[in-house]
C-alpha cells in the first residue's frame, strides 16, 4: 500500500464520517482501498477465489470494527493487520503447507571456500542470469514463482510480501503481526533464502 | 558476528537479513570487504536481490469490481 493518502488528514475526516454511520463515506473508503487490499490478498493467497474471500471478510471486519480505529496509527497499518489475519485464516482452514526453511547453511556455502594456487576464492555458487525481469516473466517462470511461494509456510509468506513486495518497514510489520522485530527479520531472512533456493536451478541454467 | 573471523556463512546470514540496509554499520563494512574478494558471496547476494525483484514484478490480477457490489449488498449500504 504505497499510497500518498495513507497518512492524509482528509482521509481521517472520511474515516470519522464512516465511523459516525455515513454509508457513502464508508463506500468511498472501500473504493479507495479495494485494489490494494485485493492485491495484497492475492500476493499472499496466490489464488483468485481465496483472495476474493479474504477481501470480502476484510471489509466486513472493517465495517464492524471501524469504531475501534482511533487514528493514532496509520489507517493502512490497521487495514493490513485485518487483511493479514484473514489471509492467515484462509490458510489455517486448509492443511498447512510444510517446508523446511533452512538458513544456517544455504546450498553451496562452505566455511572454507575452495581457493586456487594463488589463494583466490574459486566461484562455486553459480551466478544468476542477467536477463531483464520483463523478459524473464514468462508462463513457466510465473508458474515456478507461484509454486515456490505456495510452498513457503504462510506465516513466512506474509512477512515476505509485507516487507519485500509491499515495502512496509520492519517496525510496521512487527506492529501488524504482533511479532518482535527480530522475529520479523528472522522470518524474512528464511523466506528470502527459501524462495531463492526454489528459483536457483531455473535462474542458473 | 565475529568481525575478525568473518566467513561466507556469516556473510550469508547477514546479507539475507539486511541486503543493502545499514551499509555503514561495522558489520556491513566487514561484509563489504569480504564481498570484494569473494565471488560466491557476491553471486549469492545478487541472487537474493533478484529473488526479491522478481517477486516485486509478478503481474497480479485486477480487482474484480463485482466483489464491491456483493459487499455493499451484504452490508446493506445505502449509497
Amino acid at each position: 500500500m504505497h499510497s500518498s493518502r495513507s497518512d492524509g488528514r482528509p482521509e481521517l475526516a472520511l474515516i470519522r464520517k464512516a465511523q459516525a454511520g455515513d454509508d457513502r463515506a464508508f463506500a468511498r473508503l472501500v473504493k479507495d482501498y479495494e485494489s490494494i487490499v485485493y492485491s495484497f490478498a492475492y500476493k499472499v493467497c496466490r489464488d483468485r477465489e481465496k483472495a476474493e474471500e479474504a477481501w470480502q471478510d476484510t471489509f466486513v471486519n472493517v465495517f464492524r470494527k471501524l469504531k475501534q480505529f482511533d487514528g493514532k496509527s496509520k489507517f493502512t497499518t490497521w487495514l493490513y493487520s485485518i487483511v493479514v489475519n484473514n489471509c492467515l485464516m484462509k490458510h489455517r482452514h486448509t492443511k498447512l503447507e510444510k517446508a523446511v526453511v533452512r538458513i544456517d547453511a544455504p546450498e553451496g556455502f562452505h566455511e572454507d571456500p575452495v581457493v586456487d594456487a594463488e589463494g583466490h576464492v574459486i566461484q562455486t555458487i553459480a551466478s544468476w542470469k542477467d536477463t531483464p525481469i520483463d523478459t524473464l516473466m514468462n508462463k513457466e517462470l510465473r508458474s515456478l514463482l507461484d509454486g515456490a511461494i505456495k510452498k513457503l509456510p504462510v506465516d513466512y509468506r506474509v512477512v515476505f510480501v509485507l516487507r519485500d513486495v509491499e515495502g512496509q518497514s520492519a517496525e510496521e510489520v512487527s506492529r501488524m503481526l504482533k511479532l518482535s522485530i527480530p522475529a520479523v527479520k528472522s522470518r524474512l531472512r528464511r523466506a528470502r533464502v527459501f524462495l531463492r533456493e526454489q528459483l536457483n536451478d531455473y535462474m542458473t541454467t | 558476528m565475529n568481525l575478525k573471523k568473518i566467513d561466507c556463512l556469516d556473510v550469508a546470514k547477514h546479507v539475507c537479513g539486511d541486503l543493502d540496509e545499514h551499509i555503514d554499520s561495522p558489520e556491513c563494512r566487514a561484509i563489504k570487504k569480504h564481498l570484494e574478494s569473494c565471488p560466491n558471496c557476491t553471486a549469492y547476494l545478487d541472487s537474493l536481490k533478484k529473488t526479491v525483484l522478481i517477486y516485486q514484478h509478478i503481474p497480479n490480477p485486477r480487482f474484480p469490481k463485482r466483489s464491491r457490489k456483493t459487499l455493499f449488498a451484504k452490508l446493506k449500504l445505502r449509497t
